[in-house]
């Protein structure tokens, strides 16, 4: 500090350089900030994800259907005993129901198709109704059944994108041979003809870029998948060349096919499928979906219903869609909350399928995982705490428990079902041996938060228990051990919560079988076969139809309830018995 | 209500009485002057009762556990007992008929050729220089191949031919009258092992009132013996454990005088207690190494350990029998490994910085009310179940990987991704490496920093220059945990990853890992005996060693660390 100019000097270094360096800081700052908004922020993702897909699950579209209960066909020995009721024809009561609805249909496919809005196994729902009731034999009784589950995301606006176009004109419709001739006094199909133009524009674009990616491709390739490269470039090309060829030479007209989307002229009672739109904009050919429609004249009340989803893309036909609209218009579609997703196990047809089996066998191994791992594991971190001497046997202990718990819990699954199964002889699937497992699973959990919470209670209460002549024991279950409680509760619960969210060594030993009957809750329904929450999710989630997604999501925010509920537990024994000394 | 129910409630009941003679001898002992007392009434009481209850609830627990297989082993063994003169007429029939005879003689004889081959080969591979054969090697390879093959049908036939004198021999004694143990016996002991088991439970099913998998006349002749066999043991347990809780009574009823030690007998059960329980870990690590241990010897006396280690082909799926030869499944498992180390690098490239930036962020940075509400919301993603991430990258992140490179260029990319995988664990894993970093940035002793600020450094210049370095073993291991906590993690990958066992460094192709397939080769059927079943064990020991290795050497590394700061 004696040569001023050299301090200055340095001065000037140092703030030559500070811009730099708050610039450097800010950056570190903002990465940070960064990093923990986008943690927060995957985890809003997540949840919104989960929330759009599993939300539409708990409402179901129900169809209200009036069913007579013909008593020849419910009751055939005719003595209205149980054995003569179950025996009953339940089905065609239902078929019957529904064909009263649409008396037009009458070819075999046809009625396939119809029986096909509500899956089968409602029969024996009518069946239990009936037994729970026997009175409703010879009555018209309403019965309500959940419509099929591709038609329940239809009617949610999950499957298909479609939209409704108002009309100007007045609409003649008159036979055409077996079509229909369809004439409306405004340009009203206009727009549609543009718009399919407008698609097969598209598609043949879309084709042309397909054959030159399979050029490119063939070009890298060699011998005879270079040739097949190339076959399927030129069969691209040919198709898109097809579709403008027929753009161009139909004078406009379009013939609409099951690639296109489909067209449906509605008017009271009456649908009616386009097959082909005039140039004009004003006429189109169609044919009849539902009543009778090949004469009508000045129609003014019709609507267009256009479904840009085109058939050959999705799950449901237009004839499907055209009686589920049919019915939804003479008031037989409800929608409900979704009570079979609570009432009903596990089951085939999505829209029945419901996590009341998984939550009792959660439940049950639930149930299992606190008899024993929250008893041992106190116990356990008492010895290790209060008891152990130190010796190389409790220093084995303490690694072994460490380790323990960052064993992955598959392995836990394998000793299951080495252990359990095949050297004890305990049953597959069963809740007892999946809570075993989990048992031993969350036991280095609860032992190591126990331990925490008896380390923080002050030696001086101990000291002051045995001062006044209690022994060992005594100081330790009278005064430590109460002291002690709120945390080894909170941690317990955590463990617990961790235990019910596991799904991996349950799949080990079975847990993951398709299990159509809730398992009792009692003490034989340890060694039912059972499922849980979360291997419900893994089994839906694995579903080849796709109301299983929403219900998979439905499921998840089951789970996630319950386990916000259990977390919520823990905060509020935390923060309500939290001592600090 | 069962009689064991009723019997445990009787042990309640009695166990209850015991606890108030217990005290009520104890306080009449020293006609209330309870001072005079060695130990409280209450450990008089307690001492009973425990004599009273103990030992009756162990032997019921016993009989919980053990009772089904008693039944099962006195049934097979009576069936087996009723049925010795139709075996004995079997195995003569068998000695007599020359078409058995005959398979099994060649079979025999084929065995020997195998064993012979074998000895062969074996002597083949271990020469050295010019006795080298590698040819010779490849042909009797070939020959062993085909006397297996052989040897395989002519046991068939045997096991044919053996079946329809079988079948011959029961329906003579049946058309002769006998009775249906016998038949039942004889079905029993004929059925080859895993329908023995069957057989057995069906029977059980039946004499319980349950639904049985098929019912037949002997099914009901067997399940009146379990029934009979069930109420024996039923009663004799029931009878013992009554005699049991009322002979501790008695005998500790007659031990409370005023001097009587009781306190310090109940603690020390206690304390036994105690023990016993925090001996449980160690048995649960025991029960782990030996199952696994045991499972995976058995797989490799079929498959050596240098081909399951560095084969590069994993493709277990195809059913096999040790007896079948020409089909065998491979059992190179680096793919495997590989995938596992994509997966888990992929996560580590997503989990570490974000992780570490938000516990330096946290700890240096934020006030005290972000961090009170951003902590929380950083351990929800550590709540979450794995299954649910699962579902997150397959309907989620897959399709939208997907359609960003489709949309980038790329063909075929797959929904199942070790990208999409990789990132939906990486983000499980963000939790587990910040709460770890924060805890270790923490114990960095506030001195250091102060020292640094004291120098001019910035907070940033602070963090990077002394913190960091400070910190960086502890935050070492915490990254070790997390990646033995990737490395182990399963459905996130079972759902998220797909299932082809592809040896590549593509991230948007799908690959399998160690738990994937330990997955796939458990659930559905599975025969025990089989390579493809047991190969499972043997991903699971090494899934195992390589987490306990990480573990422990990470545990070391953040003690250490711990201790210099402390």
């Amino acid at each position: 500090m004696t040569d001023t100019s050299d301090t200055t000097s340095i001065r000037d270094a140092v703030s030559r350089q500070l811009p730099r360096r708050y610039r450097a800081e800010l950056r570190f700052r903002a990465a940070g900030l960064a990093a923990v908004a986008s943690a927060v922020g995957i985890l809003v993702i997540l949840l919104i994800s989960i929330l759009s897909q599993g939300l539409p699950a708990f409402t179901v579209n129900q169809l209200v259907l009036p069913v007579h209960l013909d008593r020849s066909m419910v009751d055939p020995e005719g003595d209205a005993s149980e054995a003569s009721l179950r025996r009953g024809a339940y089905s065609r009561v239902l078929q019957d129901a529904i064909r009263a609805e649409f008396p037009e249909v009458t070819a075999r496919r046809d009625l396939r198709n119809l029986f096909g809005l509500y899956t089968p196994l409602n029969a024996t729902r009518l069946m239990d109704a009936v037994l729970a009731d026997p009175s409703l034999v010879g009555e018209t009784y309403t019965f309500r059944m959940p419509i099929a589950d591709d038609l329940d995301l239809y009617l949610k606006g999950r499957l298909v994108e479609d939209r409704t176009l108002a009309t100007g004109g007045l609409l003649t419709i008159s036979a055409d041979g077996d079509a229909l001739a369809l004439n409306s006094s405004a340009p009203d199909f206009e727009s549609l003809v543009e718009d399919a133009m407008a698609t097969m524009r598209a598609e043949a674009t879309a084709l042309d870029a397909r054959a030159a990616r399979a050029r490119n491709l063939a070009a890298e390739l060699e011998g005879s998948d270079a040739e097949d490269a190339l076959y399927e470039a030129g069969r691209l090309s040919a198709q898109a060349q097809a579709l403008r060829e027929e753009l161009a030479e139909n004078d406009g007209r379009i013939e609409l096919n099951r690639d296109l989307p489909t067209i449906l002229v509605e008017l009271s009672g009456v649908a009616v499928r386009l097959t082909a739109l005039g140039a004009d904009g004003r006429t189109a050919s169609g044919e009849a979906m539902l009543g009778d429609a090949s004469d009508i004249s000045g129609a003014s009340d019709w609507t267009l219903y256009v479904i840009d989803t085109p058939e050959s893309r999705r799950r449901v036909s237009d004839q499907a869609i055209v009686w589920t609209r049919a019915l939804e218009a003479r008031g037989l579609v409800r929608t409900d909350f979704n009570t079979y997703l609570f009432t009903n196990a596990d089951s085939r047809e999505p829209e029945l399928a419901g996590v009341k089996g998984a939550l009792f066998g959660s439940i049950l191994t639930m149930l299992i995982v606190i008899c024993l791992s929250v008893p041992v594991g106190v116990f356990t971190a008492i010895y290790l705490e209060e008891y152990a001497p130190k010796n190389r046997l409790t220093d084995f202990i303490e690694v072994n428990i460490n380790n323990l718990a960052a064993v992955p819990s598959i392995v836990f699954g394998l000793l299951g079902l080495a252990v359990f199964i095949n050297a004890f002889g305990l049953p597959r699937s069963a809740p007892l041996v999946g809570g075993l497992v989990l048992s031993l699973m969350t036991l280095p959990t609860v032992i190591i938060a126990s331990r925490a919470a008896l380390k923080a209670v002050p030696q001086s209460i101990r000291q002051a228990a045995l001062a006044v002549g209690a022994s060992k024991t005594q100081s330790v279950f009278h005064h430590v051990l109460p002291l002690a409680a709120p945390g080894i509760l909170t941690g317990s619960i955590i463990g617990l919560a961790q235990a019910l969210g596991e799904t991996a060594p349950l799949l080990m030993i079975g847990m993951v079988a398709f299990i159509a009957d809730a398992p009792t809750l009692g003490l034989e329904g340890l060694t039912q076969p059972a499922t849980v929450m979360p291997v419900q999710v893994f089994l839906w989630s694995d579903g080849a139809e796709r109301a299983f997604e929403a219900r998979t999501a439905a499921a998840i925010l089951v789970l996630l309830a319950l386990m916000i509920g259990f977390n919520a537990l823990a905060i509020y024994l935390r923060r309500r018995f939290e001592r600090r000394w | 209500m069962s009689v064991i129910a009723i019997v445990a409630l009787m042990v309640i009941v009695m166990l209850a009485g015991g606890f108030y003679v217990g005290r009520a001898r104890a306080i009449g002992a020293v006609n209330g002057n309870t001072v005079r007392l060695h130990s409280l009434p209450n450990y008089h009481g307690y001492y009973v009762a425990i004599w009273t209850g103990l030992p009756a609830f162990l032997l019921l627990a016993a009989y919980g556990i053990f009772g089904g297989q008693a039944v099962e082993r006195l049934t097979f063994s009576e069936l087996q007992r009723e049925a010795g003169t139709l075996n004995a007429s079997l195995e003569e029939r068998l000695l007599s008929d020359a078409e058995y005879e005959e398979f099994r003689g060649a079979a025999l004889q084929l065995r020997e050729r195998v064993n012979a081959i074998g000895d062969d080969m074996q002597r083949l591979r271990s020469a050295r220089g010019e006795e080298r054969d590698p040819a010779r090697l490849e042909q009797l390879q070939q020959e062993q191949r085909e006397a297996l093959n052989s040897a395989t049908a002519a046991e068939e036939a045997a096991i044919a031919r053996r079946a329809e004198l079988v079948a011959a021999v029961g329906s003579e004694a049946e058309a002769a009258g006998a009775s249906m143990r016998q038949l039942a016996g004889f079905e029993l002991v004929q059925a080859p092992r895993e329908q023995r088991q069957l057989f057995l439970s069906d029977a059980m099913q039946i004499a319980n009132g349950a639904l049985s998998s098929r019912e037949s006349a002997e099914l009901n002749a067997a399940a009146r013996i379990v029934a009979r066999y069930q109420d024996r043991i039923r009663y004799f347990v029931a009878v013992l454990a009554l005699a049991f809780a009322a002979g501790g009574l008695l005998r500790t009823r007659g031990q409370v005088v005023p001097d009587f030690r009781a306190r310090n007998h109940v603690e020390r059960l206690i304390t036994g207690l105690l023990l016993l329980s925090s001996v449980l870990a160690i048995l649960t690590t025991v029960g782990i190494v030996f199952s696994l241990l045991f499972e995976s010897i058995r797989f490799f006396s079929t498959v050596p350990v240098s081909e399951f280690l560095f084969g590069l082909q994993w493709s277990p799926q195809i059913a096999l029998r040790a007896d079948q030869v020409g089909q065998s499944g491979a059992f190179g498992a680096v793919p495997l490994f590989a995938g596992t180390a994509l997966i888990t690098l992929i996560a580590m490239a997503v989990a570490v910085p974000i992780g570490l930036l938000s516990a330096i962020y946290l700890s240096e940075y934020a006030g005290p009310r972000f961090r009170a509400t951003a902590k929380p919301v950083l351990e929800i993603l550590a709540g979450i179940p794995t299954v649910v991430y699962g579902f997150f990258a397959l309907l989620t992140v897959g399709p939208a990987i997907r359609g960003l490179f489709t949309w980038l260029g790329f063909d075929d990319v797959v929904t199942q991704s070790a990208l999409s995988a990789g990132l939906v664990m990486g983000v499980m894993i963000i939790p587990f490496i910040s709460s770890l970093s924060d805890d270790v940035i923490n114990s960095v002793p506030q001195t250091l920093r102060d020292g640094s600020y004291a120098m001019g450094a910035t907070r940033s210049e602070t963090i990077t220059r002394v913190v960091m370095p400070a910190a960086l073993p502890g935050i070492v291991g915490a990254i070790l945990l997390a990646v033995s906590r990737a490395v182990g993690e399963t459905m996130i990958v079972v759902m998220a990853a797909g299932q082809g066992a592809n040896l590549t460094a593509n991230p948007l192709e799908s690959v399998t890992t160690i738990t994937v397939q330990i997955v796939m080769l458990l659930t559905g059927d599975q025969e025990f005996d089989s390579p493809k079943t047991l190969s499972a064990f043997a991903l699971g020991l090494v899934l195992f060693v390589i987490t306990l290795i990480m573990n422990v050497i990470a545990l070391r590394v953040v003690q250490r660390y711990r201790e210099k700061y402390d």
